[in-house]
């Protein structure tokens, strides 16, 4: 095969992976537009119908609250955290920094489902009730891996001299962090907690078992797919997808604004 | 550097070091049912979950639609990967952007989707019936082990071309070109630079995606039919419908020491590589 050839083969079948990516998603766009209550074909027209029943509903509205309360928690707890350990494991660690490292990204390399039933075992052992609050507990614990690796990826590209410098100037060790430290990182820890939002509204397998009698927006959503018979499904679904794209172009301005 | 790492090794410890150790001793002592134990040492636990030919099973399958996922998933992902590094100059990053998109894009949503495409009055049965392929729409798509696959793929695709990705970009360009000065042809420069140069990452994506899909249970009961009960759904079921701790957390452990194995075979490749 010539080399041209070649190249046409693979463009072609790049196209094929991305059309097999995102044409089910365009799908569940298209119809949350439908004006009938059919989920698929064939498409009868515009209407925004399915949005105002969205916003109508109680369901709805209490548990858009609740992602937010979880994914506000959790980002707030991984934030701090999270930075603290990226910056002792970048900074100071020398003897046990991989294992260090190794240690905070344990949680990433487990099935949600595992951290789910152990935490859900120590919660009825200890007999504490199940709430938002349990359900951050185990969106802390499954988002902290990706903080960190974000983070920290920021903090091993910058230059430990300038610390050095303000250190050598007579500032002390917060006032270096405040003033140098945190400004030239300030991108990547918000990069870091766009990513950790996302997760965390998102999650499912953990939130199951932790969360106790309320519906965080996936439980809910999880429900009704399951039942299987509500349109509003695709118009939900568009806005979630709409706000992890708001979410994904933040991310991908303070990353880019890292790399200069 | 302790002081510093305190507050996230002390979450660690609290929220994942001691939930697992619980889970680890209950694995070890006697179900009453309903969520009553008897704290007792037995491996009956064990047993059990080794010794039913339902799990056995299960298992199986469980095991298999991972492996065959993890590898579908480096079958589309490793040519795209391939193209969007090499070929691709200034829609590259639009490229990856995208994947980058799909990987955020709601789980959930990305299940349901099929939905539309797979279902009855779906996108191919409509098309099917347009051509006039099929009088009847097709009821097999949806609710069987072929749209857990083609979900699971769907779902961890991204994952897999991201990481490709970032293993081929850290190939030096000049290497390839030195390598088809050198005589070499492209399929040479292929197998002997850039495949073993991306073995890491490709082993990486592999391991992963098998650990996550054999630890899901979402997606078989979303999209699965009857026949579609995986390992993770046995131990959510005895978690929270029988109440049977002791059996869950044994079968779970069980699952993590395959997952363990699975690891250890990763980082020997990586160990071979002499990465």
């Amino acid at each position: 095969m010539s080399a041209r050839r070649q190249g046409w083969v693979l463009a072609v079948y790049t196209a094929f992976v991305f059309a097999f990516l995102f044409v089910p998603v365009l799908m569940v766009v298209l119809f949350s537009f439908n004006k009938t209550a059919s989920f698929t074909f064939p498409f009868h027209g515009w209407s925004l119908q399915w949005y105002r029943s969205v916003f109508s509903s109680p369901d709805y509205r209490s548990a858009i609250f609740a992602s937010l309360k979880v994914a506000l928690l959790t980002v707030a707890i991984v934030t701090v955290i999270g930075t603290l350990a990226a910056i002792a494991v970048t900074r100071y660690a020398t003897r046990g920094r991989e294992t260090l490292r190794s240690i905070l990204l344990v949680p990433a390399a487990l099935p949600g489902l595992f951290l789910g039933i152990a935490l859900l075992s120590l919660f009825i052992r200890t007999k504490t009730d199940l709430s938002l609050g349990t359900a951050a507990v185990g969106h802390v614990i499954y988002t902290l891996p990706y903080f960190f690796l974000v983070a920290s990826s920021r903090l091993l590209r910058f230059d430990p001299m300038l610390e050095e410098s303000a250190r050598d100037l007579g500032a002390s060790s917060f006032t270096t962090f405040r003033k140098v430290t945190l400004p030239i990182i300030a991108p990547a820890l918000i990069a870091g907690a766009l990513v950790v939002f996302s997760l965390s509204w998102d999650e499912v397998l953990i939130t199951f078992f932790t969360i106790g009698s309320q519906n965080t927006l996936p439980l809910l959503i999880y429900s009704k797919v399951k039942q299987a018979s509500d349109p509003s499904i695709n118009a939900i679904s568009t806005l979630l997808l709409t706000g992890s794209l708001v979410f994904i172009v933040g991310v991908r301005k303070f990353v880019a604004d890292l790399q200069t | 550097m302790l002081r510093l790492t305190s507050p996230a090794l002390l979450v660690l410890g609290l929220a994942l070091l001691i939930p697992i150790l619980l889970l680890l001793v209950q694995s070890f002592v006697v179900s009453l049912g309903y969520g009553q134990l008897q704290y007792s040492f037995t491996l009956s636990n064990y047993a059990e979950a080794l010794k039913d030919p339902v799990n056995r099973s299960i298992a199986i399958r469980t095991f298999s639609i991972a492996a065959v996922t993890a590898s579908a998933c480096i079958i589309l992902g490793y040519p795209a990967s391939f193209f969007i590094t090499f070929r691709l100059r200034r829609a590259k990053n639009l490229a990856l952007f995208l994947v980058v998109v799909s990987l955020f894009t709601s789980y959930l949503v990305r299940l349901y989707a099929w939905y539309t495409v797979l279902g009855r009055d779906g996108l191919i049965n409509t098309a099917l019936k347009t051509l006039h392929l099929i009088d009847r729409p097709i009821s097999f798509l949806l609710f069987s082990k072929w749209a857990v696959l083609i979900a699971f793929v769907n779902v961890f695709l991204p994952f897999t071309i991201l990481i490709l990705a970032s293993s081929m970009q850290s190939i030096p360009a000049d290497l390839l070109e030195n390598s088809r000065d050198l005589g070499a042809s492209a399929v040479q420069s292929f197998t002997k630079v850039v495949l073993p140069l991306t073995t890491p990452g490709l082993v990486a994506a592999f391991a992963y995606t098998f650990v996550l899909t054999s630890g899901d249970y979402t997606t078989p009961a979303l999209l699965g039919g009857k026949q579609s009960t995986t390992l993770a759904s046995i131990v959510r079921d005895q978690f929270v419908t029988f109440g049977n701790q002791p059996g869950g957390a044994a079968l779970s452990f069980l699952m993590v020491l395959v997952f363990a194995a699975v690891y250890v075979a990763v980082s020997q490749t990586r160990r071979y590589k002499g990465v």
